[in-house]
């Protein structure tokens, strides 16, 4: 039996082997996503918007005198099978990686990139993070081979609150109830460090499991008790979504917020609870110039929702950055990609966004809305959407480099 | 005789598993990296079920804290400690051996339904423990730790770790084995058996089940150790319960009762997962049905199959059974077929795709493509399809059953070649 099976291995691995090249060298793209399993539905967006930005790119002509490679990888939502899915993407020549839906997958993947990079020097593999928003991808663990094309939490917080102060929204009573892991812990802190600025007093924090509560009650009682104008949290899906039905149902009269209710289904499970609530985001449709939205929707049959839209603007980054690099027609050499999208300036419909070169965080505008009735674009098939509040601009919502991050750069 | 052809087989394999994966790619090297964990913490897992027959739900636990006491090891090794690292997987071995020596004393306590949950919640406990133990478990982004080079070797390339996996894996299973030759070997049977005996006989029924759940604790360890050494990070997602329920599986599908067994399950998933998980999004659902299917019609696994037919090897008339055998696999690659295409054909016209091109054409069906055709979803051939050959298939294997039971009853042997006749179909 298992003799058997090693004589079909070598068999097969021959054949593969024995495929050369015959063309130029394609630039070749990997998405390590999660294709199956819980966060399905938003690894399918991610995927969906790479490629939708990969096909302007082959629109273009492509890169290297050759149409730019897709392939997709299924991490199945889990770190160790994200570290094997990487494997086998450099095993394919993979030259760039996307990834969004985990911080934790993402970790994972930056480590891989780095340990990979140090021991094959010239023939180096980039990460571009799409969603990964622990501060320590951009912190202890930052390394010149990853960039982050995201917000992180102080951004969100930062923008939430410059926004909502600004629309009288924001009231000097907030409370704070984010999940138990790193993101939460990020939210807390960067309402916390903003509690000066925002002329706010945080009267409660709390933070629970995550993905484990079924009924956000007993939480919703204690908001109620401390009795804050504000209630930011960090929460996402189930979390999110339990604890707007929980402060419905009790009348809480609050604004929430949030970072993620635009995730698909959140407005509509909601119902009328979310009209009024805050979210600041990297992008949202109402609040750019309608070319990219009806481009998008030509190209996919819908509007770019979630997390589609900035997804889009990282690949359009990418074009721009291949855009000023020229390998005619030979090797595909990733460190000068990395260094031309440090320094590539991209104009997105809300505002341009850059790469910040000491850590490789973008330096990007937050789109900051609240839910109305009636919108331009309404949401998951409903009467309600979002509207822009405000745009804060990138230097504004920006934070500072954080102090972990030792950036080793190429020599050149 | 039969022991000089199994020594010979033995040999081939391990020449193979030597020899080939140098002219392997890197994909199928790491494949193979996986398959050789995958098949010991297997064979770790099967001391406790095949041979002393306790069900474990929570093995995760022992293959989790072997991977993170050897990446703290690691860590110590890059910060300078002297120690080669194809030693490393022993911090595993003994992260696995204590926590199992403790775990067990508690879980042996009972057996049955009550051991297997007992195992569930220690696993359980680690899995919701482990996220608030920063310093320890590296909360979600894990520990990370890097290969230290050791004489000459830089344990840089998949091949070097290949090799290193390939020697502890071939140690350990060899050690597994042995194990089933010595008198404690024959005493872990007998208490699978028939454990009052055991006490009657004047042995210590509790203090033996414990050296036993900590012996296939500290091989878990060690498997979990290879896999930390490979990947080089762990994050407390290795306790959940998939990666429990996943050598559950593996083990049960590869056959419990003979030794190799879980070696086949853990390499038929592993590459099934390699293969297949890129190709379609409903791997897991295969994984699942091949799971029900094997349990259904063959409940001692693939290699219960396969060791009935050895074992019958010279009684089989194959001029005779040869026939039925093709013609049982032809139906049974008909109606996989046929389940292949309803799963993908439910899959796309069910998915978020197709529902945005269904909005985009008001409500009309539009036509998709599936294996390289176009399809229309209304069309009468694209049901026919699936008809003909679940049905055609499905006669096919009955009638091929049919005759192979007759054939095995005329060897007078009924009982057993029910599940025998059908499992060579699967």
């Amino acid at each position: 039996m298992k003799h058997f099976t090693l004589a079909a291995l070598t068999a097969v691995g021959a054949l593969c082997a024995s495929a050369v090249a015959l063309h130029a060298e394609p630039l070749k793209i990997g998405i390590i996503e999660s294709l199956s399993g819980s966060q399905t539905s938003t690894g399918r967006l991610y995927a969906t918007a790479v490629k939708y930005g990969v096909d302007r790119i082959n629109e273009a002509g492509g890169f290297n005198g050759e149409p730019v490679e897709v392939t997709e990888y299924d991490n199945a939502g889990g770190a160790p099978e994200a570290a094997d899915k990487f494997r086998q993407a450099a095993a394919d020549g993979v030259d760039i990686i996307f990834q969004g839906a985990s911080s934790a997958i993402a970790g994972q993947l930056t480590e891989d990139v780095r340990k990979y990079n140090l021991r094959n020097p010239g023939k180096e593999v980039m990460f571009i993070n799409l969603g990964g928003e622990a501060m320590e991808l951009t912190g202890d663990k930052c390394q010149f081979y990853h960039f982050r094309f995201t917000t992180t939490a102080p951004m969100r917080v930062n923008a939430l609150v410059n926004a909502m102060k600004e629309a009288g929204d924001l009231g000097d009573k907030v409370y704070s109830i984010n999940q138990n892991y790193s993101w939460g812990q990020d939210m807390q802190a960067a309402v916390d460090a903003v509690a000066d600025v925002g002329g706010y007093e945080v009267v409660d924090e709390v933070l629970h499991d995550v993905n484990k509560i079924q009924d956000f009650a007993p939480f919703v009682a204690r908001i109620k008790a401390a009795s804050p104008d504000t209630v930011f949290t960090g929460n996402w899906s189930n979390d999110l979504l339990l604890l707007m039905k929980a402060a419905g149902d009790s009348g809480l009269d609050v604004t929430f917020a949030t970072a993620f209710l635009d995730q698909p289904g959140n407005i509509a499970n909601a119902g009328d609870t979310a009209v009024g609530h805050y979210i600041a985001n990297n992008y949202d449709n109402a609040a750019g110039a309608d070319a990219f939205a009806e481009t998008y929707k030509a190209a996919t049959g819908h509007y770019p929702i979630f997390v589609e839209g900035h997804t889009a603007f990282a690949v359009g980054t990418l074009q721009s950055a291949l855009g000023n690099l020229d390998f005619d027609g030979g090797e595909i050499n990733v460190t000068e990609i990395a260094l031309a999208l440090e320094d590539t300036v991209y104009d997105t419909p809300v505002g341009p966004i850059s790469v910040r070169k000491e850590d490789h965080q973008t330096i990007r505008p937050v789109v900051v809305s609240k839910v109305v009735k009636n919108p331009k674009y309404p949401t998951d098939d409903t009467d309600m959407g979002f509207e822009t509040v405000k745009i804060v601009p990138g230097e504004l919502a920006v934070y500072p480099v954080q102090d972990s991050c030792k950036m080793q750069r190429p020599d050149a | 005789m039969a022991f000089m052809y199994k020594t010979c087989l033995l040999v081939l394999a391990l020449v193979l598993l030597v020899a080939v994966p140098p002219f392997l790619g890197l994909g199928w090297q790491n494949a193979m990296v996986n398959v050789l964990i995958a098949s010991l913490f297997a064979l770790a897992f099967n001391l406790l079920i095949g041979q002393a027959g306790l069900l474990s739900f929570g093995h995760a636990a022992y293959f989790g804290i072997g991977a993170f006491a050897t990446l703290h090891l690691m860590i110590a090794v890059e910060d300078g400690l002297p120690l080669p690292t194809p030693l490393l997987p022993l911090a595993g071995a003994l992260a696995g051996l204590l926590i199992g020596i403790i775990a067990g004393y508690f879980a042996t306590m009972r057996s049955g339904v009550y051991f297997a949950l007992v195992t569930l919640a220690i696993a359980e406990l680690f899995h919701s423990l482990a996220p608030h133990l920063q310093g320890l478990f590296g909360g979600e982004a894990g520990v990370s730790s890097m290969r230290m080079p050791w004489q000459g070797m830089t344990f840089g390339s998949i091949l070097e770790v290949y090799y290193l996996t390939l020697g502890w894996a071939l140690i350990c299973g060899l050690g597994l084995w042995a194990y089933t030759r010595t008198p404690f070997g024959r005493l872990t049977l007998a208490l699978r058996d028939n454990e009052q005996r055991v006490r009657f006989l004047g042995y210590n029924a509790h203090a033996s089940k414990v050296i036993i759940f900590a012996i296939s604790a500290m091989v878990s360890g060690v498997a979990g150790a290879l896999q930390a050494i490979s990947n080089e990070t762990a994050n407390y997602s290795l306790f959940a319960t998939d990666v429990s329920a996943q050598v559950v599986l593996q083990t049960f599908v590869g056959g419990s009762t003979i030794f190799f067994g879980p070696i086949i399950g853990a390499t038929l998933f592993t590459l099934f997962s390699f293969l297949i998980s890129d190709l379609t999004r409903s791997w897991v659902f295969y994984q699942g049905l091949i799971f029900v299917l094997v349990m259904l019609y063959a409940p001692t696994g693939i290699g219960g199959v396969i060791q009935y037919h050895i074992r019958h090897w010279g009684q089989l008339n194959w001029a005779r059974l040869a026939g039925p055998y093709a013609i049982a696999v032809l139906g049974g690659l008909l109606v996989a077929a046929g389940i292949v295409y309803l799963t993908e054909t439910v899959a796309v016209l069910f998915g978020e795709e197709y529902a945005m091109r269904m909005r985009a054409d008001e409500g009309a069906l539009p036509s998709y493509e599936l294996f390289g055709f176009i399809w229309d979803p209304a069309g009468i051939f694209t049901w026919i399809v699936p008809v003909v050959l679940l049905g055609g298939g499905g006669v096919t294997l009955y009638r091929a059953r049919q005759r192979i039971t007759i054939f095995w009853e005329s060897m007078g042997r009924k009982g057993d070649a029910e599940t025998n006749s059908s499992g060579a179909a699967q």
